[in-house]
């Protein structure tokens, strides 16, 4: 069944349109990765999907639901209580982790239940220990993200993500701004989470991870997505003319 | 210098001396709370009203806003004694500087947080509350008691409308006594350890509040 449903859409920056119609469908329990050079819209669509980036036409539907605009009159902003409610149901994980510095790990993933579904502090707190843990973090979860390392920080976002259950969750390059001797242990919370059913939408330039993770690819170009498909197919055997040139230009970096 | 006029003024120095801190603790507590609203309010439809407080406020002296206050005040049915008039026109005219420094606050906290708490559905009160107002009191701890202290100073000009605080009891004693010197020494001396007090416990809070970081 069809979970988030994106139709023509698109999103411009005064004179500059950043995605062209773009149409996506992301099934329950599917993973999809976006890939592209920057520029191509990757993050600017996945912020479309919980209306951080507000679409300027087009259609993102969640379960049926549209996201950020009122129903039929396009243009007229849904009641923020609908949207706050839908992005309830929606995870999403930061490039730059922007966990909240002035609570520690165990705070970090607590709010969210206490401040969005009303949790009480030790219920919720109980729950942000589980989650930790679940991440491999339980023994940091008094500490601050100042003392965390960059892929800590990240595995302890991903936990404040998941604290309100959410159908969908959201990667915005979730190891683009770690060292690369940590990326390894985010990629890995993220696949036992893929592998525990959980619908993802991943930007993201670990191919690696897309190759073994994702159920299918899309390969976005100039605001358009110019190749979809499973992941075998797009990273082995990629057809279209500009993704051959994206996935020459990945292997020339990483050839040594 | 004759040491005994402190025996004889000490009591009526230290009573002003309280009243001065009274007033100033008063004065800037309300002028925090008013500016942090304003502050606040300046993202809200009532931004234009505000800038114009604001930039009225900044535009005027203090001294000038205090007779308003007290002398102008009973014209519009106002009666303030003369240290509410004092504490209330402190709170006014501090009130539109604090604005500006918790403005500046809220407008250097990263927005990756803010997006984090907005992204998972937080409403804007709990965001305000949980996010941006932690986030912004570590950045404005130090201009917040740079003009804590600048306010206790401006404390001086109540004697202007007969508050009995430090000055007025300083101006006292030295008509009394032709004593300048001796009674200038006590109000440097005075003054200068209410400021010292404050900055220490300023950098005890930007401590305090800053120790998540080490």
């Amino acid at each position: 069944m069809t979970l988030l449903s994106l139709r023509g859409v698109e999103r411009r920056f005064g004179a500059t349109t950043v995605l062209h119609g773009v149409d996506l469908d992301v099934a329950e329990r599917e993973v999809v990765c976006l890939i592209g050079a920057s520029g191509s819209g990757k993050s600017t669509l996945l912020r479309c999907v919980n209306f951080l980036e507000p679409y300027d036409a087009g259609e993102v539907r969640l379960a049926g639901e549209l996201v950020g605009w009122r129903e039929g009159s396009h243009r007229q902003r849904a009641p923020a209580a609908a949207l706050r409610k839908m992005r309830r149901g929606i995870g999403m994980v930061f490039q730059q982790f922007n966990l909240w510095p002035h609570m520690t790990a165990r705070g970090n993933v607590a709010e969210p239940l206490i401040q969005v579904a009303g949790t009480s502090r030790a219920e919720a707190e109980a729950r942000a220990d589980t989650l930790l843990d679940r991440v491999g973090l339980l023994p940091f979860a008094d500490a601050f993200p100042a003392r965390l390392s960059g892929g800590q920080q990240q595995r302890v976002a991903i936990a404040r993500a998941l604290a309100l259950e959410p159908r969908l969750m959201l990667f915005d390059e979730p190891t683009s701004a770690l060292d690369p001797e940590l990326v390894g242990e985010v990629l890995a919370v993220m696949r036992d989470l893929a592998a525990s059913g959980m619908t993802m939408l991943v930007v993201t330039h670990e191919m690696g991870f897309a190759a073994h993770a994702a159920d299918r690819v899309a390969f976005l170009a100039g605001g358009r997505i110019a190749a979809l498909g499973p992941p075998r197919e797009m990273l082995r055997e990629p057809t279209e003319p500009r993704l051959r040139r994206f996935l020459q230009t990945y292997h020339e970096r990483n050839d040594f | 210098m004759d040491a005994s006029l402190y025996l004889r003024y000490g009591p009526s120095l230290l009573s002003g001396f309280v009243v001065t801190l009274w007033c100033w603790m008063a004065g800037t507590a309300l002028a925090m709370a008013l500016g942090l609203v304003i502050a606040v309010g300046r993202e809200t439809p009532l931004r234009w009203p505000l800038r114009g407080f604001v930039e009225i406020v900044r535009g005027t002296p203090f001294l000038v806003q205090l007779y308003l206050l007290y002398d102008g005040g009973p014209a519009l049915g106002l009666r303030l004694s003369a240290m509410a008039a004092g504490i209330v026109a402190l709170g006014i005219y501090g009130s539109a500087y604090f604005a500006e420094i918790f403005r500046a606050g809220l407008a250097a906290v990263p927005p990756g947080q803010v997006e984090a708490a907005q992204a998972i559905g937080m409403a804007p009160g709990a965001v305000l509350r949980r996010v941006r107002l932690p986030a912004m009191a570590v950045a404005v701890t130090p201009p917040l008691v740079n003009m804590a202290i600048i306010l206790s100073k401006e404390t001086v000009v109540l004697s202007i409308i007969t508050v009995p605080e430090l000055m007025y009891q300083a101006q006292t004693m030295a008509s009394d006594t032709y004593a300048a010197f001796e009674t200038i020494l006590a109000l440097a001396v005075l003054y200068w350890i209410m400021v010292e007090g404050m900055a220490r416990l300023g950098r005890a809070a930007e401590r305090r509040m800053t120790a998540y970081l080490a």
